[in-house]
């Protein structure tokens, strides 16, 4: 019977995509542990960053009653022009983990357009460019490539022409937007205000002895402002690692229940043949037993 | 002798974190020493070498290519860009060596900072 041979066609299908989908999860298993490994050595280093940054800023505020008095901490309370960063994946096939971030950065950018604030758009990653163009949202700029590899001085390229705007006064605040790691089988989006920096979400609780501390250069500023910018090139190439750490654990989820759903799909198509397979046996005896009859 | 904790961290990871003697740092302003119970201090690094006095008496040297440092009474951090330490076997020196040099050779200081530093990792192999 025809219908006979269609089903063991669609099995042997599913069963390829079975093979493909284990694969992709493997694949992705075996780099998770790479970005994982490569994300946890350099949070370290962000939290030395951190913590040396507030460390500094703190003992500025001392200083100073109005809070401190640098461009990258002054907030602007009416903000006319601000900069969204979004990093997505270049590759499809992790489930929604772009969807998360896409859809946070439209929020956070509604939330400011309905306040009448100008947004520009910055993206990572091929999947949120192409969401975003499709949609007609103009981008500023649009870095393909970066995300599934992460390179420092790329990244660097990229926010520092943001912060030069900022430090001329063209924008007044820079927001980064991406999908975090927490563990295999989770990820979270996370919304960073990168500059003006936020004191507040700064870590003060356990520095020592700040007043006595002594600066070199005898400038402040300079340090403050080297610190700084470090803070933000860092925190952005921190975001790529991050997001990439996530992008394979959301990967290899995706893959894992495509697989799963291969399986039961086997099976019920199994069950369909098999019931086929029965039903044209007994048309068959059916008929010999009929035609035996008829000759009687 | 009373000993420091020492703590140096790259965005490859801890590098360093051990007791020790006594380091001396290339600060932005100049070169300086750091022995336990230290005035709290912050400053910028510049392209160099650090010099560590282990409580072995061993010294080992830490190319780097610019970063920040913290002192405090006893604790020192120094937070870097990138970094290569030198230490171990002749066969592992050479190789650290060279890759200090590059290392150094990239870094966006003045051409004068970097030919010292430079020299400075030359003469860890005389010796």
């Amino acid at each position: 019977m025809a219908n006979l041979k269609e089903i063991k066609r669609k099995i042997s299908s599913v069963k390829g995509t079975q093979k493909t989908t284990r694969a992709m999860k493997l694949v992705s298993s075996a780099k998770l542990k790479r970005a994982e490994e490569i994300a946890k050595r350099s949070k370290v280093y962000a939290a030395k960053l951190t913590e040396l940054l507030s460390e500094i800023a703190q003992k500025m505020q001392q200083n100073n009653a109005d809070g401190i008095d640098n461009i990258f901490f002054q907030e602007n309370k009416n903000p006319k022009k601000i900069d969204i960063v979004f990093v997505t994946s270049d590759k499809g096939l992790c489930g929604g983990f772009n969807y998360q971030t896409i859809k946070r950065a439209n929020e956070v950018m509604a939330e400011y357009k309905n306040s009448d604030v100008e947004v520009r758009l910055s993206g990572v990653g091929k999947k949120g460019i192409a969401f975003f163009k499709y949609n007609q949202v103009e981008m500023i700029n649009e870095i393909a490539d970066l995300s599934s590899k992460p390179n420092y001085e790329a990244s660097t390229e990229l926010i520092s022409t943001l912060v030069e705007d900022y430090v001329a006064g063209k924008t007044d605040k820079i927001i980064l937007i991406h999908n975090g790691y927490v563990n295999m089988i989770m990820q979270k989006v996370s919304q960073q205000q990168l500059l003006p920096v936020d004191v507040s979400a700064l870590d003060l609780s356990n520095s020592v002895s700040m007043s006595e501390i002594e600066i070199e250069p005898d400038d402040n500023d300079e340090l403050l402002d080297a610190l700084v910018k470090k803070y933000v090139e860092y925190s952005m190439y921190y975001a790529l690692l991050d997001s990439l750490a996530a992008e394979h654990s959301a990967r290899m989820q995706a893959m894992d229940s495509a697989t799963n759903n291969a399986k039961d799909m086997v099976k019920k198509l199994s069950v369909k043949y098999n019931k086929a397979r029965q039903e044209a046996i007994t048309t068959e005896l059916i008929e010999i037993i009929s035609g035996m009859e008829s000759m009687k | 002798m009373k000993l420091l904790k020492l703590e140096i961290v790259t965005p490859d990871g801890v590098i360093f974190d051990d007791e020790v003697k006594q380091v001396t740092l290339p600060g932005s302003e100049g070169e300086f020493g750091v022995l336990a119970d230290h005035a709290a201090l912050v400053s910028l690094l510049d392209t160099g070498v650090i010099t560590i006095d282990r409580q072995d008496n061993k010294e080992v040297s830490v190319a780097i290519n610019g970063g920040y440092v913290k002192v405090e009474e006893e604790k020192t951090l120094c937070v870097v860009d990138g970094a290569v330490a030198l230490s171990g076997e002749d066969t592992h020196l050479a190789q650290a060596i060279a890759e200090a040099k590059e290392l150094l050779e990239r870094a966006q200081s003045s051409s004068m900072t970097i030919a010292a530093a430079v020299s400075k990792v030359e003469n860890i192999k005389k010796r």
